[in-house]
């Protein structure tokens, strides 16, 4: 996993929400998941599910979630996964594995009646159902909040974006969006307080690498897409590839072997993703159909999404001055 | 250096102007007077003033920007009768602001203005319809627009020349038609926007009753609102952004 080795060496800075405006392409997955198991995490789990028992506490992460960016002048657009990549396989299978022995532990922790331990398991065992991910894309579209289909990755496609300078920023809480290209991503986007922003221009100019190489400095310590060499961190991947020039001169010096090391580096630089969306940011929501959706539909409890729909709805039907300045 | 005298009354409503705004602000001590243009944080309501130096008993400045605690500095003020003068120093060494009122002394510490918001731009506007009334009649259409809802809407209607607020509520409507008899003037053009009470409310409450207030209005656009002080010596001009008619 390459999360904290690319926090090393990722620029980073929290900025005052005053200063950033503008579009967010929203990693839709991270984002939710983020929600679902900060959400759960601390409350009862009949709470957050219908009398049948589907799990909404999506909906709830939307509606407290969403005025975060329509107070802050950032207008959210929600790129949602498409299939898994196929080197993902592995990382899937962990993920799986992983899932399975929580859910282990938390049927273990409920037994015993420990419900700290039964909930902090439980936000571990939390994961995107067609159905979450259904009423998720229902709900923005009440709210008319752009969702754009990502035909593999939604961190990509959400990079590529940005890139094309369709959006301004990319949120996400994952470093990915660093080697994706991202040119700004804003994280802690879910969190209370000021978001945190990433900037690869900046970490390319600190570190004295181009972004090629920051990408062969993250395959040499491990990617959701390949397993690092092993004993290589992020300075001495820095270090050797500031020295040999690219990820296969390292390899070739060093008598390395990564498996598919070219395809890898080819899904963070040239991945699948589409210029073939299309969206706007002039925002005109369905206020009563959203709360009938969530409250009646959903069954959600109409005190736990109140607030935030009056939030959405002031945020979004009174304009700001500077829209003619 | 700054240095000025000033009629409480005329200190008091400059202030109040600023203050349903925001609570800090940066003042401009021009040498032809005092200026001040402020947004609040979430950039729906402006305002933009100025007070000549004419406005005061006697005023000396020579350019300089002070930042202050506005609530600070209208409960000074507010301890001024209508009648007292407001004696107003400011000392570079120690940037503070000595206040005197009849006997009464106060040191006034002043805010960084760097660490105050920017003063924001005005934004351009080319509003086609004009209305002048008193300040009054607009206080009268606010207050029943208030008993119904949180919102209310001004336009103009330009065949009849009749200038209507309105109001929608849940349950119960309020509708204030003034013709063009009634106004003191009206340039009649399409107008028609909706805007918050929450801010038309604290604007409003800035505006002496006798004051004569020029309404600049527009369709799904921001109201302009100028009103003068200390005989037209003062000049106060609030924005307000729109809010979006959903209907």
């Amino acid at each position: 996993m390459g999360n904290a080795d690319l926090r090393a060496l990722a620029s980073l800075r929290e900025v005052p929400f005053e200063e950033v405006s503008g579009v967010v392409a929203v990693d839709a997955h991270n984002w939710l998941y983020r929600y679902l198991t900060t959400t759960v995490k601390f409350t009862r789990d009949e709470a957050y599910t219908t009398s049948d028992g589907e799990e909404v506490a999506n909906l709830v992460g939307l509606v407290q979630g969403l005025p975060k960016f329509f107070e802050h002048d950032l207008d959210p657009v929600f790129v949602f996964d498409g299939g898994v990549t196929e080197l993902k396989d592995d990382e899937v299978a962990a993920r799986r594995e992983q899932r399975e022995k929580a859910e282990e532990k938390l049927a273990e922790a409920r037994e015993r009646g420990d419900a700290v331990q039964a909930a902090r398991l439980e936000a571990r065992t939390q994961r995107l159902t067609p159905v979450i991910q259904e009423t998720s894309r229902e709900l923005l579209r009440l709210l008319d909040v752009p969702v754009v289909e990502a035909p593999a990755e939604g961190e990509a496609q959400a990079s590529f974006m940005a890139r094309r300078g369709d959006a301004d920023y990319v949120g996400s809480e994952d470093y990915d969006t660093l080697l994706f290209g991202a040119p700004f991503t804003l994280r802690q986007l879910t969190s209370k307080g000021d978001p945190e922003l990433m900037d690869l221009d900046a970490t390319l100019e600190e570190l004295d690498v181009t972004w090629e190489q920051l990408v062969d400095i993250a395959i040499l310590c491990g990617t959701d897409f390949n397993e690092g060499v092993k004993g290589v961190g992020p300075k001495t991947a820095l270090k050797a590839v500031k020295e040999h020039g690219d990820l296969f001169a390292v390899l070739d010096a060093r008598d390395l072997h990564i498996d598919f090391a070219d395809r890898v580096r080819e899904l963070f630089l040239d991945p699948p993703v589409t210029d073939e969306y299309d969206f706007d940011t002039d925002y005109d929501p369905r206020m009563a159909e959203a709360r009938e959706f969530v409250v009646d539909e959903w069954e959600v409890d109409e005190a736990e999404v109140e607030r935030g729909f009056e939030r959405i709805e002031e945020a979004l039907v009174q304009t700001g001055l500077d829209r003619w300045t | 250096m700054f240095e000025a005298i000033v009629s409480a009354s005329t200190f008091q409503d400059a202030l109040d102007s600023v203050s349903v705004l925001v609570d800090e602000c940066k003042i401009r001590l021009n040498e032809d007077g005092l200026a001040i243009r402020a947004v609040d944080p979430a950039n729906v309501g402006m305002v933009d003033l100025s007070l000549d130096a004419a406005a005061f008993e006697s005023y000396e400045a020579d350019g300089g920007v002070i930042g202050v605690n506005l609530s600070r500095l209208e409960d000074i003020a507010g301890m001024a009768g209508s009648g007292d003068l407001i004696r107003l120093e400011l000392d570079e060494e120690t940037r503070k602001l000595h206040i005197r009122i009849e006997g009464l002394s106060y040191t006034l510490a002043l805010i960084d203005p760097d660490s105050i918001r920017q003063e924001p731009d005005i934004p351009d506007l080319d509003l086609p319809a004009n209305i002048v009334l008193e300040g009054n009649q607009l206080d009268r259409g606010i207050k029943a627009a208030d008993m119904v809802s949180d919102h209310i809407r001004l336009r103009v209607d330009e065949e009849a020349e009749v200038f209507y607020v309105e109001a929608e509520g849940d349950t119960d409507d309020v509708d204030l038609e003034i013709p063009r008899d009634e106004l003191i003037d009206l340039t009649a053009g399409p107008a028609d926007s909706l805007f918050s009470l929450d801010y038309l409310k604290d604007m409003n409450k800035a505006i002496p009753g006798d004051a004569e207030v020029e309404i600049e209005l527009g369709e799904e656009f921001p109201v302009k609102l100028h009103y003068e002080l200390a005989e037209g010596q003062g000049q106060v001009t609030f924005m307000l952004a729109p809010r979006i008619q959903s209907d």
